[in-house]
């Protein structure tokens, strides 16, 4: 196992996607930090002055981007072989194809990890930034910006190994990455606008809100904004990810892992 | 002692059955080619030898035990299938890391296989700049970094040109000198000919002949042609020695079954003059082909 997982972490420092990707989480989170931290305060905006906790939560947890970005890295880590052709090589190495699915999964989660670190750090560079450049004090404890991007960086774990299961179940690179920004943008959105009581249950809202975002800020369309029922306690949003990445990959390894490599 | 065994290999992919009941086996030390036109099944069946494909019904072992199986599988076979099967985006000194960090081989044998293959100087290109030589060429690497006792190889010298065939053919001859088994598949006879003990002939799915060299040449037949102002009256007379005779121009005979002797004892018999003969034996790439003609006119009439 420990040989597999090295492979896989091998395989993505020699190939410039993780890093090109771990660029578009920062940049992305940088950008949507900026942008919440300009509309903060100002009237009908609905985010909060930087001076209030409120406020300045809004910019240091806008860190959902990134765990898209790690969902994404994840879905490549599984699927990216069957497009580049390359799963014979894997499977001729180690014909254990349920060793491959968990290694990936290990190292999706630790590269998710990553994107979530660097974006929680980011996010809250900017907030902090942002709050004293305007000469307003920092309204929220160390503790809790600490929790915040730890929250982050959970979340974005999960969502990498949450990824290497969809990659696997679906085996196409580019089907799973439309799947992940589809299911982010338009299915939570839509169940989320519609059924308020399982919003915190959803993977995506649920995974944002490990990261200190309150229900509905990191949710796109209708959605955005929606509050109503409350997050999940850490541990069970935590567990709820990990379950269905769990998931995710046992269908994955019970269904389309077991078929031939053509 | 058989190294590798196919026993009644069959595979479906629905309704299309892609390899039709196929037994053989490959003797340790032997370079086997594995022959058949493009679909007759041999990627498939190479493909089952090694676990990535699940054979609908039969088994194949490698020393005895299916490929899964194996304690260090890549340590015993080195396996090539497609040229383009690597990451475009690693050099090739990352893509041979991570097959030796995946397969447990020394980090040195990495510059020891660039070198063998001849591609120690585009070590550090991106593979997705390579030619399809280079990305054979990196393929033979890959499957050596373990030495291996056992070597499958598909269609290696697909898309190379003819000095990239000259290279491999010495290549072969190597391997083949180092005393491994190699099974390499080719839809050309004349590319695994010079090299191999013996030969695999597979066509729509179905194992034809597995045979020696050497007795594949047994089968090579001749044609004599023979230039006659009365071929109807010679055609005649051969046939009723039970030759095959065919009328080809106004003038020509093509005669099958029979050697150049008995046609000129038989037309002087007959006192028909003859004012030329030729005789031309198949070379072993005919025969191949024959066979395979002759079971795609099987397939035809089933």
């Amino acid at each position: 196992m420990t040989r597999s997982v090295r492979t896989e972490l091998l395989k993505l420092r020699s190939t410039r996607l993780p890093f090109a990707l771990a660029g578009l989480a920062a940049e992305l989170t940088a950008i949507f930090s900026l942008l919440e931290g300009s509309r903060a305060g100002s009237s009908g905006t609905g985010v909060a002055p930087l001076s209030t906790a409120a406020g300045l939560s809004v910019v240091t947890t806008v860190t959902g981007f990134a765990m898209l970005v790690a969902a994404v890295a994840g879905v490549t880590i599984a699927a990216g072989e069957f497009r580049h052709q390359d799963a014979t090589l894997t499977y001729l190495a180690t014909p254990n194809r349920s060793r491959v699915l968990a290694a990936k999964a290990l190292v999706a989660a630790l590269l998710g990890a990553l994107y979530g670190l660097l974006a929680g750090v980011v996010a809250t560079t900017i907030g902090i930034l942002l709050a004293t450049s305007q000469g307003d004090h920092i309204a929220l404890s160390a503790g809790t910006l600490a929790a915040h991007i730890g929250g982050a960086t959970v979340g974005a774990a999960l969502l990498g190994a949450t990824g290497v299961g969809l990659g696997t179940l679906i085996r196409s690179q580019l089907a799973g990455v439309i799947a992940v920004f589809v299911w982010a943008a338009v299915i939570e959105s839509v169940i989320g606008g519609l059924f308020t009581s399982i919003r915190p249950y959803l993977p995506y809202t649920a995974a944002t809100t490990l990261a200190g975002a309150k229900l509905g800020n990191a949710a796109f369309g209708p959605a955005h904004g929606l509050t109503g029922a409350g997050p999940l306690p850490f541990v069970a949003a935590t567990a709820l990810l990990a379950v269905i990445a769990a998931l995710l990959s046992a269908l994955g390894a019970r269904t389309t892992l077991k078929r031939d490599i053509a | 002692m058989a190294v590798i065994e196919a026993r009644n290999l069959i595979k479906r992919f629905g309704h299309v059955v892609a390899v039709d009941d196929v037994t053989f086996s490959v003797e340790q030390g032997s370079v086997v080619g594995f022959l058949g036109p493009n679909g007759a099944g041999k990627t498939t069946t190479l493909r089952m030898l090694v676990g990535l494909v699940t054979p609908t019904e039969g088994r194949a072992t490698i020393n005895g035990r299916p490929y899964g199986q194996l304690p260090s599988p890549a340590r015993v076979v080195g396996a090539v299938f497609e040229s383009s099967s690597v990451h475009p985006g690693r050099s090739a000194r990352n893509h041979l890391r991570v097959q030796a960090m995946a397969t447990a081989a020394p980090v040195g044998r990495v510059d020891e296989v660039l070198d063998l293959v001849g591609l120690t100087g585009a070590a550090e290109r991106r593979i997705g700049g390579f030619s399809l030589g280079m990305r054979q060429r990196l393929g033979l690497a890959t499957a050596l970094l373990c030495d291996p006792e056992i070597l499958i190889l598909d269609e290696p010298a697909n898309g190379l040109d003819p000095e990239g065939v000259h290279w491999l053919r010495r290549f072969l001859r190597d391997l083949a000198r180092d005393g491994r088994t190699v099974v390499v598949s080719s839809h050309l006879l004349s590319e695994v000919a010079q090299t191999a003990d013996a030969v695999v002939i597979m066509d729509h799915g179905r194992l034809i002949t597995h045979t020696t060299l050497a007795e594949l040449t047994t089968k090579a037949g001749q044609t004599i042609r023979v230039r006659t102002p009365r071929p109807d009256q010679l055609a005649r007379a051969l046939a009723a020695r039970g030759a095959g005779v065919q009328v080809v121009a106004s003038d020509r005979l093509e005669i099958t079954a029979a050697t150049s002797e008995e046609v000129g004892t038989v037309a002087a018999e007959a006192q028909i003059p003859i004012f030329e003969t030729t005789t031309e034996t198949d070379d072993l790439e005919d025969v191949f082909l024959r066979l395979t003609a002759e079971a795609t006119r099987l397939e035809v009439t089933r």
